[in-house]
């Protein structure tokens, strides 16, 4: 099968996924107890009030004609309205999505950087030291609560140090936000030379990316000495040993050959993260789609939830889609199916 | 003229248990060999009697919990048990080479087999790149690969067993080695394909004039290809010799169980099989290894056990070495097998 008929196919296997995730988010989130049409009118309002809301929202209606026009402007890019913010979903999803893919790239990524160096020093010398003394550094970054983690930094670097800006929000409020170009307080600084903004977005950036960055080291230092370990016994490294392959060259293999499954994890791992940054960004009060998800579930806004969900499933259908690309470039063996 | 000295290599797997006790398996005890230029050995026994442990040992290539405990290997008059790593490796592929089983999975899944190949080459011998290509391309056509050219192109994955095999031995042959090391070289092909290349490695040691150490569970193998054998128990060579000599005379009563054991010889109507287990490493019994399943065991054996040599080069690690054929079992086979 050629590349371009691969892409396409997997392409077009995105439909019945996305179909698949609309309908059992769009059940889940009415089969719970959650009224928005209490939390609307308020506490004050009467029975015909109550009626009008639900009737205006179009509640009122049948489980499956309700499902039947949500899919219908779904297919014509329409998320519908925020019943909390008015605004059109799309729209605050759009605005929200950088603001968290600049946290997501800046944790994973150092995450990734760290991580895997790590992980392969660890496997080329197992039980050596650094495999002990790193082995209980990720175990614990398995096993500390992300948000407590979160609130811990912030008392110990902003509160008892000082070191750090206040955590609400991405940037201080005494500093003009840069003139909008990507979302993104950091860029946008720096390409509108508001190096004041750049800075403050910087700063404020330090300790949730931090905070990200040992979550996700955490697996991938795990996985990636495993993956190393494995390779390291393999039947190929073995061999190479054996026609006196100088030691360079024989760990340039286990890196080339531990490159695959190494990747496939880190993108497990990013898709994985991006509901651990939902309390992340609640803790740090950053505004980013995250937050705006566990908003919406918890105020039972359900078009924003929906919303919220398909966008996720599609980022990690990208996700895995770009990661397929890239180990069909790497690997010689990768099937195209 | 010798190429190769093994001396008394004794080589212990130490671990410890869950209580943190030190457990050693004493994998190879004594193990002494030597092999001239341009000679075959074979060593043959059983699985987990050490014969891939010696070539490991012998090259360097153990990987711990398993080490060189004493002994001596010594190489065109050079010791290899403590040469440095790095000299070592300038050995390894270059003046020894080895062809192990599993060919498809030892090659580099990743890197291109011709790429491999000239690799090798500069990495031992160096020199233009292109005279590595051509070297390469040539090997290829040694070992019988049809359209080098195209082939050298291939991916590991592309090739089949017998392909990747001959592969394997262009490998070894990429730098003029002295001495080849055959891991099992035929394990896992079609049986067709086995004899190709037992016969592709023969003219191949005779062209080359390489001496070869070829490591099999296939004593038909042996016969065909050898001309000296090895017969492997327990971490011992037991029995060692000419290939007429001993498979015409063997002087070890495991030796005369595995002859015993061929498939022809079962046709023949001689049903006499070896009953038991391989004794515990870890719990090696004193004097002869074979002492629990022997039908000639006596007392004598459960303390020490002489090497006798019957015959100019043919030694066997037996108190009755040479005496078999007129002595009678101790043991007959009904109370051994109820045993």
């Amino acid at each position: 099968m050629s590349f371009q008929r691969f892409l396409l196919r997997r392409a077009i296997m995105v439909v019945p996924l996305m179909i698949g995730v609309v309908f059992i988010t769009f059940m889940l989130v009415r089969v719970g107890s959650l009224d928005p049409v209490g939390r609307l009118a308020g506490p004050t309002a009467t029975q015909a009030e109550f009626d009008a809301i639900r009737e205006s929202l179009g509640l009122d209606k049948s489980l499956w004609h309700q499902f039947a026009i949500y899919v219908g402007s779904v297919l014509r890019g329409d998320l519908g309205e925020s019943w909390l913010s008015n605004r059109s979903v799309l729209d605050d999803i759009r605005e929200r999505a950088v603001i968290s893919l600049e946290l997501l790239f800046w944790g994973v990524g150092i995450g990734t950087l760290v991580g895997v160096p790590v992980g392969l020093r660890a496997a080329f010398r197992p039980n050596g030291r650094f495999d002990q003394f790193t082995r209980v550094l990720s175990l614990l970054g398995f096993s500390i609560p992300t948000y407590w983690l979160a609130l811990v930094m912030i008392f110990v670097f902003f509160y008892l140090l000082g070191w750090a800006p206040p955590a609400i929000g991405r940037m201080s409020l005494l500093v003009t936000p840069p003139d909008p170009i990507t979302g993104s307080y950091l860029i946008d600084g720096l390409l509108t030379a508001n190096w004041e903004a750049a800075w403050s977005s910087a700063s404020h950036l330090v300790l949730p990316v931090i905070c990200l960055a040992i979550v996700s080291a955490a697996p991938i230092i795990k996985q990636t000495r495993a993956i190393a370990i494995e390779v390291l016994a393999s039947d190929a490294v073995r061999y190479a040993h054996a026609c006196g392959l100088p030691e360079r060259t024989v760990r340039k293999l286990v890196l080339r050959n531990s490159a695959v499954p190494v990747l496939t994890f880190v993108g497990t791992e990013l898709t994985g993260l991006v509901g651990t940054m939902s309390l992340i960004e609640f803790v740090f009060a950053w505004g980013g789609l995250g937050q705006y998800g566990l908003n919406a579930i918890i105020s039972g806004d359900f078009t924003a939830v929906q919303g919220y969900v398909l966008t996720l499933a599609l980022f990690s259908v990208l996700v895995f889609i770009v990661i397929d690309i890239i180990v069909h470039l790497i690997e010689p063996r990768s099937e195209l199916s | 003229m010798t190429l190769l000295a093994v001396k008394d290599l004794h080589t212990h797997f130490v671990s410890r248990d869950a209580d943190n006790r030190v457990r050693v398996a004493k994998a190879l005890n004594g193990v002494s060999f030597s092999l001239d230029a341009g000679r075959t050995l074979g060593i043959v026994g059983e699985t987990g009697a050490g014969k891939s442990l010696t070539a490991q040992s012998v090259v360097g290539l153990l990987r711990p919990p398993a080490r060189i405990v004493s002994g001596s290997v010594i190489f065109e008059g050079q010791e290899l048990t403590n040469m440095p790593a790095a000299e070592l490796n300038d050995l390894r592929g270059g003046d020894i080479a080895m062809v192990v089983q599993n060919p498809r999975t030892s090659l580099d899944p990743l890197t291109r087999v011709g790429e491999q190949l000239v690799r090798l080459h500069q990495v031992h011998t160096g020199g233009p790149q292109a005279l590595s290509q051509q070297r390469a391309l040539e090997m290829m056509e040694a070992v019988g690969i049809p359209d080098p050219l195209s082939r050298a192109r291939s991916w590991p994955h592309e090739l089949s067993g017998g392909m990747a095999q001959r592969v394997l031995l262009a490998m070894a042959l990429m730098n003029d080695p002295k001495l080849l090391i055959a891991d099992e070289p035929t394990t896992g092909l079609d049986v067709t394909v086995q004899a190709q290349i037992l016969d592709l490695l023969r003219d191949l040691t005779a062209q080359f004039n390489m001496a070869t150490m070829m490591i099999t569970h296939d004593l038909g193998v042996v016969a065909h290809f050898c001309d000296d054998i090895a017969v492997m128990f327990a971490g011992s060579i037991v029995e060692s010799g000419p290939v007429p000599d001993v498979f015409a005379e063997p002087a070890h009563p495991y030796t005369r169980s595995l002859i015993n054991a061929t498939p022809e010889r079962f046709r023949m109507g001689e049903k006499r099989t070896l009953g038991g287990q391989p004794p515990d490493l870890y719990n090696l019994p004193l004097g002869c290894t074979l002492q629990s399943r022997c039908t000639y065991a006596s007392d004598t054996c459960k303390a020490t056990v002489p090497n006798v040599e019957i015959a100019p080069g043919h030694l066997a690690l037996c108190h009755f070495a040479g005496q078999l054929a007129e002595k009678q079992p101790v043991k007959d086979q009904a109370s051994r097998n109820h045993a």
